[in-house]
C-alpha cells in the first residue's frame, strides 16, 4: 500500500512538473545579442499578463549566421515562431524562402498605431507584402571620441574639411596620450560587400544625398558631380588620407568594433543600438558625443542616417503563427516599445518616457537632429544585391591598388556599373 | 561467393559497424550534397525539392568570379604544397642527421606542436603577428630600417603571408611523416654506395629519395587535398580579400552557402570534389607508374 501511494505521489508530481512545458512557448531569433535578449524577456514578461502560461524564448545570433540559420530552418520546416531583424535583412529572407508572411492584416488589428508614418511602413514592405511589423528606427550618427575632441583643441566637426582636419590631428597628435602612433581619424570597415557599401552609405545620406548607386529610374549616380565628389573623398579616407587603420580593407563588424572599443578609431559609426553598451564603463565609459554626417557642400543639410527599420516577421510554416502574430503586434504597445528604447535603444513610438535615458541615448530618443532614410534600391530593383555585390569588388580593387587620379576610376565604375544594371535588369 | 563470406564471417563481422558508421558519415553527405546541386535552391532543403538539372553547374560556370577563385584556388594550392613538402622534407633530413641528434627530440616537438594548436587561435596570432599598425613583424623590420610588410592587407603579399601561417600549422605533420619514412629506410645501401665511391649529393639524389617515395605520395596527396580545401585561414585571417585575393573556392562557396544559394554552393562544392578526386588519382597513378619503373 505505501508503495502504491508513493508511486501515486511521484506520478501526480511528475504530471504538475510536466504541465508547465505543454503551455505556449514561442521562439525568436534576433542578433541584438544581450540587449535584445532582455527585451524579448521583458516584453515577454508583459506579454504573459495577458497570456498566462505563453513564455517567450529569445535567441541571439551573430549577424551573418542568422541568415544562414533563419533561411534554413524556414525551408526545412523548422523555423521559429518569430524572425527579428532589419528590413532589408528580412527581404534576403523573404527572397531566398518565398515564406514570410503578409502581416497587413494583423497592422490593421492594432487599435494605436498612429506614430507609424507612411515612409515607416513603405519601408516594411515588399513586392505588396508586409514582411516586417516596424518596431524600431533605425538610427546612425557620426560619433567622436570626447576626449580625444577636448585634446586636441575642436568642436564637433560640420563640414568635410573640417573632418579631414579633426581626423589628421587624431592621427598623429596622440590624442589618447599614451605617447605612442596607434591612433586613426577613423574606424571604417570593407571587407564584405555590405560592410564598404554600408560605409559609403552614411556619408551619402548623410550630406543630403539620396542615391548611393542607382536611382529608381535605373539611372547610375555615381557619377554625378556631388555623389562624385562623396565617393572620391570616401575612397581616399581609405587610401592616400591614411585616416584609418592600414589593414581597414580585411575589417569587417568585429575588426571595426575592436578598433572603436580599444581606443584606436577616433571616429566612427553610432548606432542607436551601440549607445547603451558603449556608455557601460568597460566600453567607451560614455567617452563620445554624437552628431550628424559632415556636410560635403555648403549648401545641403546634413543629416543623421535612418537605416530602415527593425522589424518583427513570422514565417509561414511559424509552429504558432496565430500567437506569434499576437505578439508581433504587442511589440508595438507602449510596455514593449519603452523596454524597447531602455534596453536596445530605438523604438517607434513617441509618447516614450526618456527621462531616465543617458544624453548619448536621449540624442537619438529626441531625434535631436534632421533624419534622412536609405532610399532601398533593393525594393525597386530586384537586382540590386548583385549590382552592389559587383560594386564593392570594383571599390575594392582601387582601394587595393589605389589609382593616382580617383576621377577616371569613378567614370569606369559608372560605365561598368550601367553596362551590369541593364544586363541584370533584362535578365 | 557466400561461402567465403561465411568463412570470413567473423572479420565481416567486425568490419560491418565501421563500414556503416562510413556510409552514414562520410558518403552519404557527399551524395546528399551532389543531389542539393541539382535542385532549385528555395527548394534544396524542403520535403520535395525542384530539379534544375545542370542549371546550378551552368550559373557557375559561367561566373568569372567563380572561374578566376578556381584558378587562384589551383595557383595557390600548388604553391602550398611545394612549399610544405620541401620544407618539411628539409627539417625531416636536417632532424634525422646523427649531428643534431641531441636535440632532435625538441625540434620534433617545435615543428609537431603547431599541427595540434588549435587553427583559428593561431591563425589569430598570425593576422596580429602581420598586423600593419601594430604587428611585431612590421615593428621589427621598422627598427631594422627595412621596408614595411604588406602583410594582409596588399594584394602583393597576402598571398605569402597565408602561406606562412599555413606553413606553421601545417608542414610539421609532413615532416612527421618524412621522419617515419627515413627511420625505416635501409642504411646498408648507403654504406654500398659510399663503398662504390658515391658522394654525398649522389648518395641522397639516388639512394635516400626513391626510398621515401611512400612518404612523398602519402604527403603529396594529403597536401593537394588540404590545400583545395584551404578554408579556417581565410575565415580567420583574410575574408578572402584584399580585392579577393584570397576568394579561394571554399571560401566563395561559403559565401554563397550563407546566402542561401545552396544549389550553387554545392555544385562548387561538387566541382572541387571532383578536382580533388581526379588530381589525387592522377597523382596516385603517376607515382604508381614511376614506382614501377
Amino acid at each position: 500500500m505505501g508503495i502504491a501511494r508513493t508511486l501515486g505521489v511521484a506520478m501526480t508530481a511528475a504530471l504538475l512538473t510536466a504541465l508547465p512545458a505543454s503551455a505556449q512557448q514561442l521562439t525568436i531569433w534576433h542578433d541584438l545579442g544581450d540587449n535584445g535578449v532582455a527585451w524579448f524577456e521583458r516584453a515577454g514578461a508583459e506579454f504573459a499578463k495577458t497570456r498566462p502560461g505563453v513564455t517567450v524564448r529569445s535567441v541571439s545570433y551573430p549577424t551573418d549566421q542568422w541568415f544562414g540559420r533563419v533561411i534554413s530552418a524556414i525551408n526545412t520546416n523548422t523555423a521559429p515562431d518569430l524572425i527579428f531583424n532589419n528590413y532589408e535583412r528580412v527581404i534576403r529572407i523573404q527572397s531566398q524562402t518565398n515564406r514570410v508572411a503578409d502581416l497587413r492584416s494583423a497592422l490593421a488589428e492594432v487599435a494605436d498605431k498612429s506614430f507609424l508614418g507612411e515612409d515607416d511602413l513603405r519601408v516594411a514592405t515588399f513586392r505588396d507584402r508586409m514582411i516586417i511589423l516596424p518596431v524600431q528606427r533605425v538610427q546612425m550618427a557620426f560619433g567622436m571620441r570626447k576626449s580625444w575632441l577636448d585634446k586636441v583643441g575642436e568642436p564637433f566637426p560640420d563640414t568635410w574639411e573640417d573632418v579631414k582636419r579633426v581626423a589628421a590631428k587624431f592621427r598623429d597628435n596622440d590624442p589618447d596620450g599614451n605617447g605612442r602612433a596607434d591612433t586613426f581619424g577613423m574606424a571604417l570597415q570593407a571587407a564584405r560587400p555590405r560592410d564598404l557599401i554600408h560605409m559609403l552609405d552614411l556619408f551619402v545620406f548623410g550630406s543630403g544625398l539620396r542615391h548611393t548607386l542607382i536611382d529608381p529610374a535605373g539611372q547610375i549616380t555615381i557619377e554625378q558631380p556631388a555623389h562624385a565628389q562623396v565617393l572620391e573623398e570616401f575612397l581616399k579616407t581609405y587610401s592616400e588620407y591614411r585616416f584609418v587603420a592600414p589593414d581597414t580593407i580585411n575589417h569587417s563588424f568585429t575588426e571595426m568594433y575592436q578598433v572603436i572599443q580599444g581606443g584606436r578609431g577616433g571616429m566612427f559609426r553610432v548606432g542607436d543600438w551601440n549607445v547603451r553598451g558603449w556608455d557601460a564603463p568597460a566600453s567607451l565609459g560614455g567617452d563620445f558625443v554624437s552628431g550628424p554626417w559632415p556636410k560635403f557642400a555648403a549648401n545641403r543639410d546634413n543629416a543623421v542616417v535612418i537605416g530602415g527599420m527593425r522589424g518583427v516577421a513570422v514565417p509561414e510554416n511559424s509552429p504558432n503563427r496565430v500567437l506569434a502574430t499576437e505578439f508581433a503586434k504587442f511589440l508595438l504597445g507602449k510596455e514593449a516599445q519603452q523596454a524597447s528604447l531602455e534596453l536596445v535603444g530605438a523604438g517607434v513610438r513617441k509618447d516614450l518616457n526618456v527621462d531616465a535615458l543617458s544624453p548619448r541615448q536621449q540624442y537619438f530618443a529626441r531625434a535631436q537632429h534632421r533624419l534622412v532614410a536609405y532610399d532601398f534600391p533593393e525594393s525597386i530593383h530586384t537586382f540590386y544585391p548583385e549590382l552592389e555585390a559587383a560594386f564593392h569588388r570594383k571599390l575594392l580593387q582601387g582601394l587595393a591598388a589605389p589609382p593616382r587620379d580617383w576621377k577616371p576610376f569613378i567614370a569606369e565604375t559608372a560605365r561598368e556599373m550601367r553596362e551590369l544594371a541593364q544586363r541584370l535588369a533584362r535578365n | 561467393m557466400i561461402d567465403r563470406v561465411w568463412q570470413h564471417r567473423v572479420f565481416y563481422a567486425l568490419v560491418l559497424p565501421f563500414a556503416a558508421l562510413t556510409g552514414v558519415f562520410g558518403l552519404w553527405p557527399i551524395v546528399l550534397s551532389i543531389q542539393v546541386s541539382f535542385t532549385q535552391s528555395a527548394t534544396a532543403l524542403g520535403s520535395s525539392p525542384v530539379y534544375v538539372g545542370f542549371a546550378n553547374y551552368a550559373v557557375v560556370l559561367a561566373d568569372p568570379i567563380f572561374l578566376a577563385s578556381l584558378t587562384r584556388t589551383l595557383t595557390y594550392t600548388a604553391l602550398a604544397v611545394a612549399a610544405n613538402l620541401a620544407f618539411a622534407l628539409g627539417m625531416a633530413v636536417l632532424i634525422d642527421s646523427p649531428r643534431l641528434a641531441r636535440g632532435s627530440m625538441l625540434f620534433r616537438l617545435a615543428l609537431f606542436l603547431p599541427v595540434v594548436t588549435p587553427d583559428v587561435a593561431g591563425y589569430v596570432v598570425w593576422r596580429w603577428l602581420f598586423d600593419r599598425s601594430f604587428g611585431p613583424i612590421n615593428a621589427a623590420l621598422e627598427l631594422a630600417g627595412l621596408p614595411a610588410f604588406g602583410g594582409l592587407s596588399s594584394t602583393h603579399t597576402v598571398t605569402t603571408a597565408v602561406l606562412i601561417a599555413e606553413l606553421w600549422h601545417h608542414a610539421g605533420f609532413y615532416m612527421t611523416i618524412f621522419l617515419a619514412n627515413l627511420a625505416m629506410r635501409d642504411k646498408a645501401l648507403e654504406e654500398a654506395a659510399q663503398i662504390d665511391g658515391a658522394n654525398a649529393w649522389q648518395i641522397w639524389w639516388r639512394v635516400i629519395l626513391p626510398q621515401l617515395r611512400p612518404a612523398i605520395v602519402v604527403n603529396l596527396v594529403y597536401a593537394t587535398v588540404q590545400f583545395l580545401k584551404t578554408f579556417t585561414v581565410v575565415v580567420v585571417m583574410t575574408k578572402g580579400g584584399p580585392a579577393d585575393s584570397t576568394n579561394f573556392i571554399s571560401y566563395y562557396a561559403y559565401q554563397l552557402f550563407d546566402q542561401g544559394r545552396y544549389g550553387e554552393a554545392t555544385a562548387m562544392a561538387s566541382i572541387l570534389f571532383a578536382i580533388v578526386i581526379v588530381l589525387s588519382l592522377g597523382a596516385f597513378r603517376l607515382t604508381d607508374r614511376a614506382g614501377a619503373r
